[in-house]
């Protein structure tokens, strides 16, 4: 993605409304991390319009596929119940927006690990995502773990991939080894998907 | 709780009293016959009254099947709660425990137990009687050591541990068949090789003992005084395969490192019977790594099997 010459200022009033949006922008050739980041985040989240999508496991967070962008990206909402987390990850290639729906998460970065890792991974930052905020990630910026950190609240939230993948890689904390999973997908256009 | 509540609600199966500084429940909830689920979380709920007395007799004990009541100032698990026989679901997530009560086990039919975000110090070895229990959360406590008997909860699917203080698990912990995710994350696990070198010889009881079972010479309990009929009922069997051999109290503790589907190495807690029976390769060498390749190849394989899902970070 690079940045074109006019860079849109866009407010989504509503789920279907940002997802027409982002099915125009990214109809384009080039597209804008910064334009997709403010859409995301101009959405003010209304759980009428994607509780049907928010569809959660007592065992683990769940992804569970709003629209698939003509093939251009993935959008995703994801629910984590009190205390689920996600492992260390890449994004394979691609881009990553998360947006907060509902409660709050908590986003750790890490530095990639050396060649053959083999000590403690490198902990860069971490911070607490706030209804409504949108974060941004790929590759070259590191990789990360997402975390519902409460003990009372679930939390649910949105998330673009573009482009979309299904396999990525998980990282041990503690020796930086890494091995690659597949992803998939609880429910798809608000269906339980049958494993 | 509003007065009259079971008398205008007698049907009432559900009831969120979340979010709204309650400090006690009272004796409104033993007259609701058919309540099944029951939401309290972020109150004001850990004092004395904070649940009516007489729950145990009242409908609800056999009718409550879900209880949340996390976020709330319970410094320890109200016995009165133990009393729900039907539950199937509780969380005391985010509270002010600092144990877990032996009598949790009363509470037959539990599947799902929430106890992250509290100040648990140590598990009761009784926690491992719940042979329904699938979910279990013991994050962000301050647990150093996970009891063996955690094992016997054969219907075990999830056991999330991260943030807590162990160096290492036991290894009955392989006997969890249905196990699909275990979190270890931000346990200061062990990661080198670890011997106890300190180990009492066997007392003159304890070899007549191992000598008596390893050669399975034969006795019945009008042969012995009955205190060593039942101590001779407590051999372990030591888990060295190469071995064989028995223990009774006199024993190694020794952490081995397993492979879990080659990617992660866990330190599990191993009792031997004595410091010979280790490995082969037990005194030459100091590597930790040629150490758990030899030992664990075994067990490697086995785990590699059963738990799939290693959360480790």
């Amino acid at each position: 993605m690079e940045q074109p010459v006019q860079t849109e200022t866009w407010k989504a009033r509503s789920l279907e409304e940002l997802v027409r949006i982002l099915h125009q922008i990214f109809a384009e050739d080039k597209v804008s991390v910064d334009e997709v980041q403010a859409l995301m985040e101009s959405y003010e989240s209304n759980p009428e319009e994607w509780l049907q999508y928010a569809k959660f496991d007592q065992y683990r967070y769940t992804r569970n596929l709003v629209d698939n962008g003509n093939g251009k990206f993935n959008l995703m909402i994801l629910c984590w119940g009190e205390g689920h987390g996600s492992s260390i990850h890449d994004h394979t290639d691609s881009h990553c927006f998360m947006k907060i729906l509902q409660g709050n998460l908590k986003e750790t970065l890490f530095e990639w690990p050396e060649k053959k890792g083999n000590g403690e991974m490198t902990k860069k930052s971490e911070r607490a995502l706030r209804e409504n905020q949108c974060a941004y990630i790929n590759d070259s910026i590191g990789l990360h773990r997402v975390e519902n950190i409460s003990h009372t609240e679930p939390a649910v939230s949105l998330h673009l991939y573009s482009p979309p993948f299904n396999s990525c890689n998980t990282f041990d904390q503690r020796t930086g080894h890494k091995h690659k999973v597949t992803m998939t997908f609880y429910s798809q256009f608000g269906e339980r998907t049958v494993c | 709780l509003p007065a009259g509540l079971s008398q205008w609600f007698p049907a009432l199966e559900v009831l969120d009293v979340s979010g709204t500084g309650l400090t006690e429940m009272g004796t409104e909830l033993l007259s609701l016959p058919c309540l099944h689920t029951l939401l309290a979380k972020n109150n004001r709920l850990g004092g004395p009254g904070s649940l009516p007395k007489g729950l145990g007799q009242a409908p609800l004990a056999r009718s409550l099947r879900v209880l949340n009541l996390s976020g709330n100032r319970f410094s320890e698990v109200p016995p009165a709660l133990l009393q729900l026989r039907g539950l199937r679901s509780l969380s005391l997530g985010g509270n002010r425990l600092h144990g877990i009560p032996p009598d949790i086990q009363e509470l037959q039919s539990l599947e799902f137990l929430y106890l992250g975000g509290n100040f648990i110090t140590a598990i009761p070895p009784e926690l491992g009687n719940l042979p329904s229990l699938r979910y279990l959360v013991l994050c962000d406590n301050k647990i150093q050591s996970i009891p063996p008997q955690l094992a016997q909860l054969h219907s075990l699917r999830s056991l999330s541990l991260h943030n807590n203080l162990l160096t290492y698990l036991p290894r009955e912990i392989l006997n969890l068949v249905h196990l699909d995710e275990l979190s270890l994350r931000g346990n200061p696990l062990v990661v080198r090789f670890v011997r106890d070198l300190t180990y009492n010889p066997p007392s003159l009881q304890e070899l007549a003992g191992r000598t008596i079972k390893t050669r399975n010479v034969p006795y019945t309990p009008s042969d012995l005084p009955e205190s060593l009929v039942r101590y001779l009922s407590l051999a372990s069997n030591c888990p060295n395969p190469k071995c064989g051999g028995v223990y009774f109290d006199s024993c190694v503790r020794q952490i081995k490192f397993v492979d879990f589907c080659g990617k992660y190495r866990l330190p599990l807690m191993h009792y031997l019977c004595s410091p010979e029976c280790s490995s082969p390769f037990s005194s030459a060498s100091q590597s930790s790594t040629s150490q758990s390749e030899s030992d664990s190849e075994d067990e490697a394989s086995v785990a590699a099997h059963r738990m799939q899902k290693v959360l480790l970070g």
